[in-house]
């Protein structure tokens, strides 16, 4: 056993990271993403190697996806069967770039995928005074696909009706946010809520609440590629799982009440600081 | 099916949370520290599954075993979510299509669960 990364992390960590934790999955579940944005900045400063700290936040990831889906789809916010289609380009998407991860240089890669966050931010940023419409026409592979749904917003009072539109744009794209979370072990959701709303025209909180489903599944399939390596740290796994699910149940409470527009707005947050740190990382070369 | 699926999921993360817990208590108790230090040795989710449930079944586990046990049950839970969708699909909608596209996804969790 490597015991370089547990010099770093006594009790008082234990409770710092269960601390941090809940605050990942806070933020997770209500930005539709894992919280490893989070996570892995606080873990590499306790002391965990790069590595062990993307192996634990994978994990982190599967938790907060089921604790916050838990939620939104009892509550018939997230869209299932979005959400199942899509899952499919995601999750081979994230075997492909898990298996490759070896053999790619991985400075270029975070750069380049900080850019692209960056860039959607930006685009994102232009029209976030725009009130959410729902898309009145909806193309044919869509409608087949059954990309409709409603679900009741609490900030309203009202039943939002909304078509999913584009599915053609939606697979690839879901394939390619897959790819890169296999590849880097983060981003899980950040691109596919971008791909949701802007893509495929969801409402911020479905497209929010589908990419928590969604993440799950992705993390999962890349989980075993770590867990054969022998990164996951069960000593360091458990708390960060309790914290994790905890903040994440909260997050929905918040979630549910929020407008639109205000879930919209802290995602916008959440992705401008993810594409700096991602650029940080890799000029940094941390 | 959004009750089925929202009480699936709930059910593996309040599951899984008791286990951990309960695990870590334990620990705490035997050896009064938090940190549980060990290692999970190379192998894939299935393997880490059967091991704990063997250990259990004979008997001779500790709490270590009680937190593998809760670390396992939180990483199935989207897996079991796939899998009753997929029965969900076929037996109560007769969604064709969708009893395909789920099915994709529980081919490929299977698939990785084995990945060595």
């Amino acid at each position: 056993m490597d015991r370089k990364h547990y010099g770093a992390v006594s009790v008082i960590s234990f409770w710092l990271l269960a601390a941090v934790s809940v605050a990942a999955g806070f933020v997770g579940a209500m930005s539709g993403m894992g919280g490893g944005i989070v996570l892995i900045p606080v873990l590499t400063f306790l002391g965990v190697d790069i590595k062990h700290a993307i192996a634990i936040s994978i994990v982190s990831v599967i938790a907060t996806s089921s604790g916050a889906a838990s939620a939104y789809v009892r509550e018939h916010i997230t869209n299932l069967k979005i959400g199942m289609f899509l899952e499919m380009f995601t999750i081979l998407g994230a075997l492909t770039g898990a298996s490759i991860t070896l053999v790619s240089a991985q400075r270029p890669l975070v750069i380049l995928f900080g850019i692209v966050l960056l860039a959607s931010w930006a685009t994102l940023f232009v029209r976030r005074q725009e009130d959410y419409q729902p898309p009145t026409e909806q193309d044919g592979v869509s409608r087949w696909l059954e990309f409709h749904g409603s679900y009741y917003d609490q900030a309203v009072g009202q039943e939002i009706e909304y078509k999913g539109v584009r599915a053609y744009i939606g697979v690839p794209c879901m394939f390619g946010a897959g790819l890169i979370a296999g590849l880097l072990g983060i981003g899980a959701g950040a691109l596919k809520v971008l791909v949701l709303d802007l893509g495929m025209r969801l409402p911020p909180k479905v497209s929010t609440t589908t990419s928590n489903l969604i993440i799950g599944v992705t993390a999962l399939a890349g989980t075993s590629v770590y867990l054969a390596a022998g990164l996951i740290d069960p000593g360091l796994v458990a708390p960060v799982m309790i914290g994790v699910v905890t903040g994440a149940l909260i997050g929905t409470r918040l979630l549910v009440r929020l407008s639109n527009q205000a879930v919209r707005e802290f995602f916008l947050i959440v992705l401008l600081a993810l594409g700096v740190e991602m650029l940080v990382r890799g000029i940094r070369g941390g | 099916m959004e009750t089925l699926i929202g009480y699936i999921l709930l059910a593996g993360v309040v599951l899984s949370m008791a286990l951990i817990t309960a695990g870590l208590v334990w620990h705490w108790l035997v050896t009064g520290r938090l940190q549980a230090e060990y290692v999970i040795r190379g192998t894939n989710l299935l393997g880490f599954a059967v091991l704990a449930v063997r250990q259990i079944i004979s008997g001779s586990f500790d709490s270590r075993t009680v937190i593998n046990l809760g670390i396992v049950t939180l990483l199935l839970t989207p897996f079991v979510r796939v899998l009753a969708s997929v029965v969900y699909f076929a037996l109560a909608e007769h969604d064709w299509k969708y009893v395909v596209f789920t099915g994709v996804v529980l081919s490929v969790l299977t698939y990785s669960l084995f990945l060595r």
